[in-house]
């Protein structure tokens, strides 16, 4: 299946009489074009039958294809109304062709802040994605934390379509406002040396501020920080922040430091220190470990 | 005490702060055209906007007996729309050579992009045939390295660095700032930027002579109060009179009033309070009857 089949499916299951009667008007509109104007307002509209309130919550198996469809397009926190916005975007039949890029670009100007979320989590099924990195980066830019998200967090786009610098800041900006950086698809992937001194210089910054480095900073180095990175990972480990300690131990084993790993899982006095240690050791220091350290993860 | 507060976005702020800045005997304030908190899609509104810092923002806080200067300029992130950016370079010009605009800013980098690289060359160039101060916004990621271009591309235009206050700096910048011969502004921002001890400590250790300390309060959570509430904290810490004069009043005249564009005479005259001038007909009296020449305390 692809994306727009796997995301129909999704929301013929969801909605009803009058809804889906609305929606599945809309989407035929779409694929049989429509001016620029009239995209906006079908755009807008959506919220009339779908609510922003409805968590669309994808089952394992719905989750499972929409990886197949696109590696990295995670639904799992959409609404209705995001999967009805972007259903009508996918439906178009004008995709790959220039008009889309004019019509999406209207949609973009007008926006509201939910059009918003829903059209930058479009932008991971279009072909050619790279015609809209400029409008993307105007999302990096944004201060709407839920528009900041939608464009980089659980989507493929980031890291098929950024270039050097938009990623570099859209990493460290998720350190910055606390978006949980370990759902930037594709960050083990992208990491560099000039990423690592960044998060180095920010490390730097907070501690002469007397504040607390972000614990996913520690994602960041992977092989890169060399021996300052490893410097700033034990000045983390002598602290006494039980989470950044935890996520220095991630941090060390994806620096590939296994001997010094080893000797955490040994003698580490903090029993959640050495079961990350042990974790780590174990193979599991991919972005998604971090998971486990998110602590609104835990509260589900 | 009289302070200066040199950078403050008065336009997100109510009436409540500025009864409340001059109560605490703030004078005067530089306000900066800045983003808004998302993007402008037209000329038309950036004339607007450069207009209301020049006009009503001015008129508003005269009502209160707070000077109101301006710096006019295309800030870092809206430098990336680079259509839009080439239109607002081509009307800077008209309000930023205005009465009471004492700097070009607040420009320089967000992302540190080409095309923010582009718009902030081309303002300190224009600032330096203008012969104009220019106030610089130092980014939030990557803070030194945006403030070490900001530096290194004012000194290749040949700006000089008298002129140049880099603003939002942490203990970490000041240094490349001072030694640069440069203005180091910080920003005291409840829980992010500075706060007020630490602003303390980076008198104690830098002194007074290069550092300005202002608000930046915005639409955001901040303190149109930062720069008073640091002045009363470096009062109890044992900070020298002259160290306090020099950061949150003097050193922020020296540098702006470079512009030409302040009138010190006047500003050191008590301000009189006259709430019933209205401005295009409006005032921003609501009913209330107007509080007429109560001089802010010293």
């Amino acid at each position: 299946m692809n994306a727009i089949q796997v995301l129909s499916a999704m929301l013929e299951r969801r909605l009803d009489g009058a809804a889906r009667e609305s929606w599945r008007t809309a989407a035929a509109e779409a694929a049989r074009g429509m001016s620029p104007d009239r995209f906006c307002i079908v755009l807008a509209m959506a919220s009339r039958y779908a609510r922003r309130s409805t968590a669309l919550a994808p089952d394992a198996a719905e989750l499972a294809r929409a990886q197949q469809a696109i590696p990295g397009w995670n639904p799992e926190r959409w609404s209705l109304l995001d999967a009805v916005r972007v259903s009508i975007v996918w439906s178009r039949s004008d995709l790959a062709r220039p008009t889309i890029v004019e019509a999406l670009e209207e949609a973009f100007r007008y926006a509201d802040e939910g059009e918003l979320v829903a059209l930058y989590r479009s932008l991971q099924g279009l072909p050619d994605g790279k015609r809209f990195a400029w409008r993307a980066g105007e999302g990096c830019r944004s201060n709407m934390r839920t528009v900041f998200e939608a464009n980089v967090l659980d989507t493929a786009y980031p890291a098929a379509c950024f270039d050097e610098l938009p990623w570099r800041q859209a990493v460290v900006k998720c350190l910055f406002v606390g978006a949980p950086l370990w759902r930037l698809h594709g960050l083990d992937g992208r990491l560099s040396p000039e990423l690592a001194r960044m998060v180095l210089d920010l490390v730097e910054e907070r501690r002469s501020a007397h504040r607390a480095v972000p614990h996913e900073l520690w994602l960041c180095l992977g092989t890169h920080g060399g021996g300052r990175g490893l410097a700033a990972l034990e000045a983390e480990l002598a602290g006494d922040d039980a989470l950044g300690r935890r996520a220095a131990i991630y941090g060390l084993a994806r620096a590939g430091v296994a001997d010094r790993v080893r000797s955490i899982a040994e003698r580490d006095r903090d029993p959640a220190a050495t079961e990350a240690a042990r974790d780590a050791l174990a193979g599991n220091c991919s972005q998604l470990v971090f998971r486990k350290l998110d602590p609104n993860e835990s509260k589900k | 005490m009289r302070f200066f507060d040199p950078h403050i976005h008065m336009t997100s702020r109510t009436t409540d702060d500025l009864e409340n800045m001059a109560s605490a005997g703030i004078r005067a304030i530089i306000e900066p055209a800045f983003w808004v908190g998302q993007p402008r899609t037209t000329l038309g509104a950036f004339v607007d906007y450069f207009s209301s810092l020049v006009g009503w923002e001015r008129f508003r806080a005269s009502q209160f007996g707070v000077k109101h200067y301006c710096a006019i300029g295309l800030n870092s992130k809206e430098a990336n729309q680079e259509g839009l950016a080439k239109e607002v370079l081509q009307i800077l010009p008209r309000f930023a050579l205005k009465e009471g605009v004492v700097a070009v800013g607040e420009i320089g980098y967000d992302e540190i992009t080409e095309a923010e690289e582009r718009a902030y060359a081309w303002q300190v160039n224009f600032a330096r045939q203008h012969d104009m101060v220019v106030m610089v916004h130092s980014p939030h990621r990557d803070k030194k390295r945006g403030i070490r271009r900001s530096l290194a591309v004012a000194k290749e235009i040949g700006f000089p660095m008298e002129k140049l206050v880099i603003d939002h700096n942490n203990e970490e910048t000041v240094e490349d700032v001072l030694e640069a011969g440069a203005w180091a502004a910080f920003t005291i921002y409840p829980h992010t930027k500075m706060g007020s001890e630490r602003m303390v400590e980076i008198v104690r250790k830098y002194g007074p002579k290069q550092i300005i300390v202002d608000s930046s309060a915005d639409w955001g959570v901040s303190d149109p109060l930062s720069v008073p509430k640091t002045a009363k904290l470096m009062i109890e810490r044992g900070l020298s009179q002259e160290a306090i004069e020099l950061t949150t009043w003097r050193n922020a005249l020296t540098a702006y009033a470079q512009s030409g564009q302040i009138d010190v005479e006047e500003l050191l005259q008590k301000p009189e309070i006259d709430q019933s001038r209205l401005f295009n007909d409006n005032s921003v009296l609501r009913g209330q009857s107007p509080r007429v020449e109560r001089p802010v305390p010293n």
